[in-house]
């Protein structure tokens, strides 16, 4: 009997709730004896990793064999016709967030180890970092409306918390103020659309909810409907709640930036796709197309160019991670498969990519203690570990082959194209082309950071810089390596991960019957199941990077093998001795000094011609709590106009 | 056996031809020939038209000298990285209806578009990681013609995907193979009334891509030292050199190919016309396909490169950044607006 028991346990059908569980029980045994740090480490590395080992058992049942895990909280399966325990659904799509969050906190719980050492109050940062993970990894996995909430409101919480963690740091407690406050904004919108949808629907479970809701029309529903997106545009921090985001990732320790950024925002789009895909199954509307592909671009590009005129490492990369998010909106938007599964594929790289530069970003804070590109520069001779690790991160969000990102944008330009000429529509062409613009931009973002923090000269502030830990370095490793791994191999990716995923987005029916019983969504909806087969991934154009690695790998060597029999490399002068002029710089005659050309110096000739849009959004970005509030509430209102007037 | 054969033969194509060995003679000619051409509108002499050959090699005689503050690694390491994804770039390009199979399935325009990045990178860091304020300059300078060039040829090249796919299936066209194909059935795309803008506003890119006069701030000799080549010597200046010579050659080859692709449907009936069959007939074709597109790259650089930078004096960088916003954008996007509704 006892073996049995035991085997039940290990049933996959439990894993889920483990897995979130393992991160509340770990937030409470730091509680207790968060006192040694030894024993603390260990409960924070067991949670993290053994829920990312649990998930990742998962892959095989959801992934592969195409299976829902649906879990009733105490057995409390429903009676009646209505469902009204408590209960957790995983499906190919939260899985594929779920796995997306474990990785990310795995990784940075990793970074901490040797990050935060220097920290005091340890054990309240890694109760509060394991709740924020835990609450995200539970409102991915809920299958009901108001755990989701629950769920929200614990992770923003946390993520306050820790965003005024570092409170000595001048703006974190301004930050984490305008994080609460708006937060707040977007947390009672999604509870005060629960509240209209339970009125509407007496239930709150999601498949249920799936199935009442479509056929419900009204203003009510309407109205519930856009709560709810303001409120998980909130979350994700989509345009115009951007700013809170750079005061945040300002503030927070690095890792915690990791957090907000890789797993927080997914919890955003994961919930906006939740919302239009599966509850009110309105994607098929061109109002509600338009409407998430617009805030996607205007996210996108007015992000980018925010980013472009930022002086410190770390607000310039938290502008970046809402530009990339813009890009995973704008392709979920599209409502066509190949544009669902390019823009979760853009949200796997846009973790994996973020959190490496995020911790980079924070290996620089912890080496010289500032983030300001003025103050920085050629840490590549002190850093090298960083550099090459900042440099991949670096090619890999600004979309240079072979690394993902360039894989997954290049998917979203094909999607956003393709649909364009399917629908006839230039508006699409112009998405594409704003994405592609945006991309550069990116580039030119990082060519800024790179020439001002790891080259160019050093100023003498930096010069007791070195090489960050072999645990920090581990962790950004794992991420580089990441990566590489998932540009070099898009196929792959695709087949087992995103299409899987998207497929579970265009089959709504499959996701409630694995709620309830086979066939409860035709009999409820008095309609026949949406076509699973029908779902299309192909692209028009070809890109292969194993093999143009290959070709590139082929033309270096033998370029390298050339130059070095052709005595291409050059001895170089002994440190130690005075600098010789020959190996000195030029500066035109003039005597040496030092002369940076720092991140604020750089791009004049575009920044020029768009003085008037850059001195626009300055004003816009007046720092106040106040505005930043208005505009919540203002967007909330225009989202309502609109709503009321095309749905 | 097959296995060892087959990486012979992209060893080959990587190293002699369409690569390394294809790029190296006649990007570098392209370059005399330009120089020679510029100075003969100027009323000069010029240089003889191997003169670029005698540079490079004078070049990696020289000592290299890597500056005390430099990254040595970034520092020598640059220049090559940028000269193998060009060479890489060219395998990508189709010469006419003479194309590599195994290498279709690579790439496609938008890919080719990023590729082109590469290169532009790669000069970027090399000048970054010398410390040099000149270099600082330099690179800020260069990254804003890049942003300034992107707009325009995305333009271009989905203009050029929308009209081959239409014409084709209804859909569109990313596929370089696929482009060329259509032209060699249907004829060159210059001859499509809507294009015509986009011809003319990818010829203005070629001198901003390629950084040449008057869209050379980035490297500007007498204002602020090349630039980021301020502090590179020797054999990497040679190599970066090299690069710009290929890179004239790789845009000025892409234009024929996207818009002058259908020249090359009568060169296998003037092959069949002299009497040769088979492999003869292959090889011949091929060689003749090679030199109708090293011409034809010599007229797009007399136009679009020479004659612009005889007549012309060197732009101020935010004036470049808003001549390809502004004009040579809207010429593309007028390109993509009759295409779109079907001219």
């Amino acid at each position: 009997m006892k073996y049995i028991d035991l085997l039940n346990f290990l049933n996959p059908q439990h894993f889920p709730i483990f897995a979130i569980m393992l991160y509340f029980l770990g937030a409470f045994f730091i509680v207790l004896f968060g006192k040694n740090r030894i024993a603390r480490n260990c409960i924070a590395f067991l949670a993290t990793g053994l829920s990312l080992t649990l998930l990742i058992l998962l892959v095989k049942p959801i992934f592969l064999d195409g299976g829902i895990i649906a879990y009733w909280m105490g057995g409390r399966i429903p009676a009646g016709g209505y469902a009204i325990g408590i209960a957790l659904e995983v499906d190919a799509l939260g899985l594929f967030f779920g796995l997306l969050v474990a990785t990310a906190v795995f990784v940075s719980c990793l970074y901490s180890f040797s990050y935060m050492s220097e920290d005091d109050n340890e054990p309240q940062y890694y109760t509060l970092f394991l709740m924020l993970a835990g609450g995200v990894l539970g409102m991915v996995f809920s299958g009901d409306l108001f755990n989701m909430f629950i769920m929200v409101e614990i992770l923003t919480f946390a993520a306050v918390a820790l965003t005024a963690f570092r409170n000595r740091v001048t703006g974190a407690l301004e930050a984490a103020f305008k994080y609460l406050v708006v937060g707040c904004i977007g947390s009672t919108c999604i509870l005060a659309g629960t509240i209209l949808l339970y009125q509407q629907a007496h239930t709150l479970n999601l498949a249920q909810l799936a199935t009442i809701i479509p056929n419900c029309h009204g203003t009510n529903v309407t109205v519930a409907f856009v709560l709810l997106f303001i409120g998980f545009c909130t979350k994700a921090f989509i345009v115009p709640f951007h700013p809170l985001a750079a005061d945040a990732h300002g503030a927070a320790p690095a890792p915690v930036s990791v957090l907000i950024s890789g797993v927080l925002t997914k919890s955003g789009i994961y919930g906006i796709i939740r919302l239009t895909f599966f509850l009110f199954q309105m994607m098929n509307l061109g109002a509600v197309q338009f409407w998430l592909v617009f805030l996607g671009s205007v996210s996108m590009f007015v992000c980018v160019t925010m980013a472009l005129a930022q002086h410190d490492f770390k607000r310039l990369l938290a502008f970046h991670s809402i530009s990339q998010i813009g890009y995973v909106l704008t392709a979920v938007g599209l409502a066509t498969a190949l544009g669902a599964s390019a823009g979760l594929y853009h949200a796997m790289n846009h973790t994996l990519f973020k959190g490496l530069l995020f911790l980079c970003a924070g290996a620089v804070l912890h080496e010289t203690g500032t983030t300001d590109l003025g103050k920085l520069g050629g840490l590549s001779k002190k850093m090298p570990w960083t550099t090459v690790l900042f440099l991949i991160g670096a090619a890999s969000i600004s979309g240079i082959p072979p690394f993902n990102g360039f894989a997954s944008k290049w998917l979203i330009y094909q999607a956003t194209y393709e649909k364009a000429v399917e629908t006839g529509n230039i508006g699409f062409a112009f998405v594409t082309i704003v994405a592609l613009v945006t991309s550069t931009l990116t580039l030119a973002s990082f060519v800024k950071v790179t020439q001002s923090v790891f080259f160019g000269q050093l100023p003498k502030e930096c010069e007791n810089a070195k090489e960050v830990s072999w645990g920090m370095r581990l962790a950004m490793s794992i991420l580089a390596i990441l990566c590489t791994l998932t540009g070099l191999f898009p196929n792959a990716v695709q087949k087992f991960l995103t299409q899987p995923a998207a497929r579970t987005m265009y089959n709504v029916s499959q996701y409630i019957d694995g709620m309830f019983q086979k066939g409860y969504a035709v009999q409820e909806m008095g309609m026949s199941a949406p076509e699973a087969a029908a779902v299309r991934f192909e692209t028009v154009g070809v890109w292969n990077p194993g093999n143009w690695l290959i070709l590139l790998l082929i033309a270096l060597l033998s370029i390298c093998i050339v130059a070095v029999a052709s005595k291409y490399d050059a001895v170089r002068q002994n440190k130690s001795e005075k600098v010789e002029a020959k190996y000195s710089l030029f500066y035109g005659g003039e005597p040496t000094e030092f002369s940076q050309v720092g991140g604020g110096d750089l791009f004049w000739g575009f920044k020029h011609n768009w003085r008037h849009y850059f001195s626009f959004m300055h004003d816009l970005h007046s720092g106040i709590v106040n505005d930043y509030s208005l505009w919540a509430v203002v967007a909330l209102a225009l989202a309502m106009v609109y709503a009321l007037i095309v749905l | 056996m097959e296995l060892i054969l087959s990486a012979l033969k992209s060893l080959a194509y990587v190293l002699i031809f369409p690569g390394f060995l294809f790029c190296f003679l006649s990007g570098m000619l392209l370059c005399g020939i330009d120089r020679k051409l510029v100075a003969r509108m100027q009323k000069r002499v010029g240089p003889p038209i191997l003169q670029p050959f005698y540079d490079f090699f004078k070049l990696c005689g020289k000592e290299t000298i890597v500056p005390a503050a430099a990254n040595k690694v970034m520092f020598l390491m640059a220049p090559l990285l940028g000269l193998a994804s060009l060479v890489v770039l060219q395998l990508f390009i189709p010469v006419f209806q003479y194309q590599i199979p195994a290498f279709a399935q690579v790439a496609d325009v938008i890919v080719i578009l990023y590729l082109l990045l590469i290169p532009a990178v790669s000069i970027i860091l090399g000048g970054a990681s010398t410390g040099s304020p000149y270099a600082g300059v330099g690179l800020s300078r260069e990254m804003v013609t890049v942003l300034a060039c992107e707009l325009p040829l995305v333009l271009v090249l989905l203009s050029v995907g929308k009209v081959v796919g239409a014409e084709s299936d209804g859909g569109i066209c990313f596929s370089m193979t696929g482009i060329v194909n259509y032209q060699l059935a249907h004829g060159s795309l210059i001859t499509h009334a809507g294009l015509i803008p986009a011809a003319i506003a990818f010829l203005l890119v070629i001198p901003g891509e390629t950084g040449n006069h008057p869209f050379d701030a980035a490297e500007a000799e007498t204002e602020i030292c090349e630039g980021m080549l301020a502090e590179y010597s020797g054999a990497p200046l040679g190599v970066f050199k090299l690069n710009h010579a290929i890179k004239m050659l790789t845009m000025t080859s892409l234009f024929v190919m996207l818009f002058f692709g259908g020249i090359g449907s009568g060169l296998e009936s003037l092959v069949a016309l002299v009497g040769l069959t088979g492999t003869a007939a292959r090889v011949v074709g091929m060689l003749l396909a090679v030199l109708v597109l090293f011409l034809l790259c010599v007229i797009v650089t007399a136009v679009g490169i020479s004659f612009v930078h005889a007549v012309t004096a060197r732009l101020k960088i935010e004036q470049i950044f808003k001549y390809y916003w502004t004009v040579v954008s809207g010429l593309a996007l007028l390109s993509l607006v009759l295409v779109w509704y079907g001219l």
